[in-house]
């Protein structure tokens, strides 16, 4: 069995560096239950801006004949465009698509997410992802003892 | 206003109009201003709610750098409703706020906003007093809701024991408004409504 500070993602800190307050503070938002439960919070606000290496590694790619529109401009596509592809398959604008990603680091049609550059934000993430997987190991627990 | 927000208005207010909801009458869109910078939304209450045969206004303004951002929408007409200020008719809605993303448009928001209509959400409320009384009260909260419907937005139930309260306030010099706030908040008890009002 992992020990207490290994499954709960902490590490004693290294020489000479300084503790991370937005982890800490991610951390006690859902300790203290700012969320409804552990298993849904939300980030409080708008999730920071998507990671620049990210958004430099998207796909370009060129409209052949397209029907569809932009959706964030709404304009048509035109054969010949150049257009950026997202992990999910959404296209857009260039321009259209970096405007968004520099605000927030989503899919505006599905939300699909890019990593960011926000630490805390990721450390959020991990956390929520951890408390998932806790509450999956706890429910097989269960029907294993009780089924 | 910027180039891309007037542009994508347009396009999306043309969507709109030819939109089976305008067609059946569910939402309609209206421009205030010719800048596009403004629009006058209107819902119609949801059947099976205590919002059923009302007509909602919306005050629609579309900042400049939509849509980056989400357009500023409150209720005109006044409504009772857990996510929704009774008074200045500011709405609680995610989409509204960080759950908005770009490519969410006019129709779909108007169309959320409806869906809020029928489903409420007093965990996270807009109007305290108004989530309070749905949590302990349903009851009395969809009495309350369909008086504020009839009186505010042309629905049809007429509530006459609430019409006598609210009188028997007006009678005693209270302004209307303020009347229907205070029994509204006090469970349509009179006693308590009166002497909050004049204490
Ligand atoms: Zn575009
Ligand atoms: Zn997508």
């Amino acid at each position: 069995m992992a020990g207490y500070f290994e499954e709960m993602g902490w590490r004693e800190l290294d020489e000479g560096e300084q503790p991370d307050h937005l982890l800490h503070m991610a951390r006690f938002l859902m300790d203290f239950g700012m969320y409804e439960d552990n298993f849904t919070g939300e980030w409080p606000r708008l999730p920071p801006p998507a990671a620049k290496e990210a958004v430099k590694n998207l796909n370009e790619i060129v409209i052949d004949n397209d029907t569809t529109n932009c959706p964030i401009c709404l304009k048509a596509f035109n054969s010949g465009d150049k257009a950026t592809k997202m992990p999910c398959n959404h296209v857009f604008h260039p321009a259209c698509i970096l405007t968004w990603l520099d605000k927030t680091n989503s899919c505006p049609f599905c939300r699909y997410e890019l990593p960011t550059d926000n630490e805390g934000y990721e450390a959020f993430k991990k956390e929520k992802k951890r408390a998932v997987q806790r509450k999956e190991d706890i429910d097989t627990l269960h029907n294993s003892m009780f089924s | 206003m910027a180039n891309i927000a007037a542009k994508r208005i347009k396009r999306e207010f043309k969507e709109v109009m030819k939109s089976e909801e305008v067609a059946g009458g569910a939402i309609k869109l209206e421009l205030v201003d010719n800048n596009w910078t403004e629009l006058q939304g209107a819902i119609a209450g949801p059947p099976d709610t205590p919002y059923e045969g009302g007509t909602f206004l919306l005050e629609i303004k579309v900042p400049e750098t939509y849509p980056f951002n989400p357009p500023k929408i409150r209720f005109m007409t006044k409504i009772w409703h857990p996510n929704v200020s009774s008074v200045t008719g500011a709405i609680c809605l995610d989409i509204l706020k960080d759950q908005w993303a770009a490519a969410l448009t006019l129709r779909t928001v108007l169309l959320s906003i409806q869906a809020l209509l029928s489903a409420a959400e007093p965990n996270d409320p807009q109007d305290a007093v108004v989530a309070k009384q749905y949590r302990d009260n349903l009851c009395l909260f969809n009495l309350t809701a369909r008086h504020w419907t009839n009186v505010y937005a042309g629905g049809p139930s007429v509530i006459a024991d609430f019409n006598q309260k609210v009188q028997r306030l007006l009678d005693m010099g209270v302004e209307e408004h303020q009347a229907r706030v205070a029994l509204s908040t006090y469970d349509w008890e009179l006693e308590r409504a009166t002497e909050q009002l004049f204490s």
